[in-house]
């Protein structure tokens, strides 16, 4: 016991002397500083803006709209179509943010004027239920079809009311009728939770995979350096391990306490320039409970995974074998992720796979946690899920320690499953 | 403090490496192990560590089982090794405080230990900023810095200069007068014969030879006669075939039987002019040579 504290000591002073380690715990914490605080800076320039003789209004258009006041035309080619006028103001009212010019250039000169930015897009159209849209680079998010669609077709339905005798305002009102609809999710609401949840898992994710790694680098380090000679006849090789294990688990956890905490922190110095952000709120408003759940996943979740890591690293001769032998361990680790962000993605939290890889103690760390936080899980599952991964940490650790002791006397032999396995009965 | 192995067997897989493994070392004097490359030196001192168990026989101290907790044990591997991108002072103390020492006393006995084999300048650097030799001195306090009460050097001068050897020499030997049990095990058999008192040499995981050095050289049939003289082609030529000259210009020669050593030195001082005449003695080497060799052939011999 007081050399697992040595050990313990020794492995956690070795990550914070680590200037790899720091520098990244001290970049991350700058980044989240340079977001958090980033509000408070853009409102200070624009509370300047009048000040400097330039309209408040002109500089947030030329942030967001990202163009001149030039290029925001959008050209209109009505051809024969009647009520040329009221299509015009009717898009001009979808698209508030251009001007919407009527004009009677043909196809190519319109086409030019495209290409050379001096409209943002141009609608030709054939009839009034047919148009072509004529834009120099399409976006990926482009809707502007779907916009000029609705406008058509609403135009459509005036024109056709009018014809039957009902006065176009009418018609106006009777088509543009605004609905007002409320939700309240009774148990989790996925829209508010999803990005905590996600945040959480890629986390979880990172931190075990990097930490998990440094565990096995750090035994083929000692085994490849020949420091493994000295240290088994130093100390027994279950307190090494442990001692590696929760040393690193510690680091994870210091590093991201550090993280989270100078997030919120810093949100909580610039709360009131994020206002009403709904995402940034939401990953902010994280119950109690849930954080709680996320550390113990956490913690077990890595311990799992970190007692495989170090069976790995006793088991190669080199440090450059670790990317091959922890493979498999990295690929199951991987499919669980993917799983869980498929699931996640999809909405469906509670699917068949998703409640299978809740209980299997090398995906129900990061399952389990998803559901509790996007679903509604009852207590009893939970505690199932917990027990069995408890369990399964135990047994992992007992045939990991098995396994190291065996793996770190070993040098350069490659070692096969079959003698693994006899000497860990020995063992 | 007297420490015994007695029957120690352990198989790897299918491979018998230990086939009852016996014998004892007593404090203030320096054992030798002795052994081919493979022969289960290091797995014999693995389980006199209790790295793993043995499959059978026994680790005694005083004729009881041995404490580990009480024990005190040095070793400095063959196989060399620290942390080479961390402080010295750093990593010292570390594997000091793995054999139970506190801090403060570890940072006393390594600085003495430091100041003593003159690596005080490097106690602050990283380890792989230092010379062979240098890296080898500061294992060597991995090995003794905690008071062990046994001390096994694996090949304590391979990579030393002479300057350092004689150190090193200087320091086992201080060891030895404490009153500690040194356990030595090395291919120079010029040190071996240096300290140590006993030897054991291995032979596919067996022992082939236990015991006194100068009984063990005694054994031998005391039958030969070592020549040094100026005349020695003169008395090579009267002998005949019973004298054969070495590669050192000596003569060996074979006598009938070990009565007839005083009469034919009686004879050879009389007759030629002689430097020096003695009884053959086996070097270390020539016992080493004899009892390791490849088991296989010493069967069939």
């Amino acid at each position: 016991m007081k050399q697992f504290g040595t050990i313990l000591n020794f492995e956690l002073q070795n990550y914070f002397k680590n200037k790899l380690f720091m520098g990244i715990t001290v970049f991350l914490v700058a980044v989240i500083a340079v977001i958090m605080f980033f509000p408070r800076f853009t409102a200070s320039e624009e509370k300047e803006g009048p000040q400097s003789g330039v309209s408040a209004e002109g500089s947030q258009g030329g942030a967001s709209g990202g163009g001149s006041a030039d290029s925001e035309i959008i050209l209109l080619s009505a051809g024969e179509i009647e009520n040329k006028e009221l299509l015009r103001q009717a898009m001009n009212a979808a698209f508030p943010e251009y001007e919407v010019c009527l004009t009677e250039d043909d196809v190519d000169t319109i086409k030019e004027k495209v290409t050379s930015e001096a409209a943002a897009y141009a609608f030709v159209m054939d009839s009034p239920t047919s148009y072509t849209y004529y834009v120099n680079n399409l976006s990926l998010y482009d809707s502007n079809t779907a916009v000029v669609d609705e406008v058509l077709e609403k135009m459509y339905g005036i024109n056709a009311l009018a014809a039957s005798g009902i006065p176009v305002e009418d018609a106006q009102a009777a088509l543009s009728v605004g609905i007002v609809h409320e939700t309240e999710s009774l148990g989790k609401n996925q829209m508010q939770n999803f990005f905590y949840t996600y945040i959480m898992i890629f986390s979880l994710y990172m931190v075990i995979l990097l930490y998990g790694q440094m565990v096995a680098t750090g035994v083929a380090t000692e085994k490849s350096s020949r420091a493994m000679e000295l240290l088994v006849t130093s100390a027994k090789p279950t307190s090494m391990m442990f001692g590696k294990v929760v040393a690193s688990c510690l680091a994870g956890l210091i590093q991201i306490v550090l993280v989270f905490g100078s997030a919120i922190l810093f949100y909580n110095l610039n709360k009131s320039y994020w206002g009403d952000n709904p995402i940034v709120a939401s990953i902010f408003d994280m119950p109690m409970d849930l954080f709680v759940y996320m550390l113990v996943f956490f913690v077990l979740g890595f311990f799992i995974y970190a007692f495989m890591f170090g069976a790995v690293g006793s088991l190669a001769s080199k440090v450059e074998d670790i990317n091959t032998s922890s493979m498999p361990l990295v690929l199951m680790f991987v499919a669980a992720f993917l799983v869980v962000m498929f699931s996640m993605q999809s909405g469906d939290v509670d699917s068949f796979v998703m409640r299978v890889c809740s209980y299997v103690p090398f995906t129900s760390p990061m399952a389990m946690f998803t559901r509790i936080a996007m679903s509604t899980v009852p207590f009893y599952e939970i505690l199932l899920s917990v027990v069995v991964l408890i369990a399964g940490v135990v047994a992992i650790g007992v045939i990991s320690a098995k396994i190291y002791r065996v793996g770190v006397l070993l040098y350069g032999t490659k070692i096969s499953p079959k003698t693994l396995f006899q000497a860990m009965k020995k063992a | 403090m007297k420490l015994e192995l007695s029957g120690i067997q352990k198989s790897f897989g299918e491979k018998e490496v230990l086939k009852g493994i016996s014998f004892s070392a007593e404090s203030g004097r320096a054992f030798g192990l002795l052994g081919r490359n493979g022969a289960g030196k290091t797995t014999t001192i693995r389980i006199l560590m209790d790295v793993f168990g043995s499959d059978g026989g026994r680790v005694l101290i005083d004729g009881a089982p041995i404490n580990y907790a009480k024990v005190k044990i040095g070793y400095l591997p063959e196989e060399r090794g620290l942390y080479p991108k961390k402080k010295i002072i750093d990593q010292l103390i570390y594997f000091a405080r793995l054999h139970g020492m506190k801090r403060q006393e570890a940072e006393k006995a390594i600085d003495y230990w430091l100041e003593r084999l003159g690596m005080m300048e490097y106690r602050n650097k990283k380890l792989n900023t230092l010379s062979k030799g240098n890296q080898q001195k500061i294992q060597l306090v991995t090995a003794i810095a905690h008071d062990p009460d046994i001390v096994i050097l694996d090949e304590p001068f391979s990579g030393l200069d002479p300057v350092n050897a004689m150190l090193l020499k200087d320091v086992v030997k201080e060891e030895i007068s404490k009153g500690k049990i040194v356990l030595f095990s090395s291919h120079q058999m010029n040190y071996i014969e240096e300290f140590c008192d006993s030897i054991a040499i291995l032979n596919g995981g067996a022992i082939a030879i236990c015991g006194d050095i100068h009984e063990i050289k005694r054994n031998y049939v005391r039958d030969k006669l070592v020549v040094r003289s100026e005349e020695s082609e003169k008395i090579a030529a009267g002998l005949g075939s019973c004298c054969r000259k070495k590669e050192n210009g000596e003569l060996l020669i074979q006598l009938e039987a070990e009565d007839k050593k005083r009469g034919m030195m009686e004879r050879l001082t009389k007759e030629f002019d002689i430097d020096e005449i003695k009884v053959f003695e086996p070097s270390l080497n020539d016992i080493f040579v004899e009892y390791a060799k490849d088991h296989s052939e010493g069967e069939k011999a």
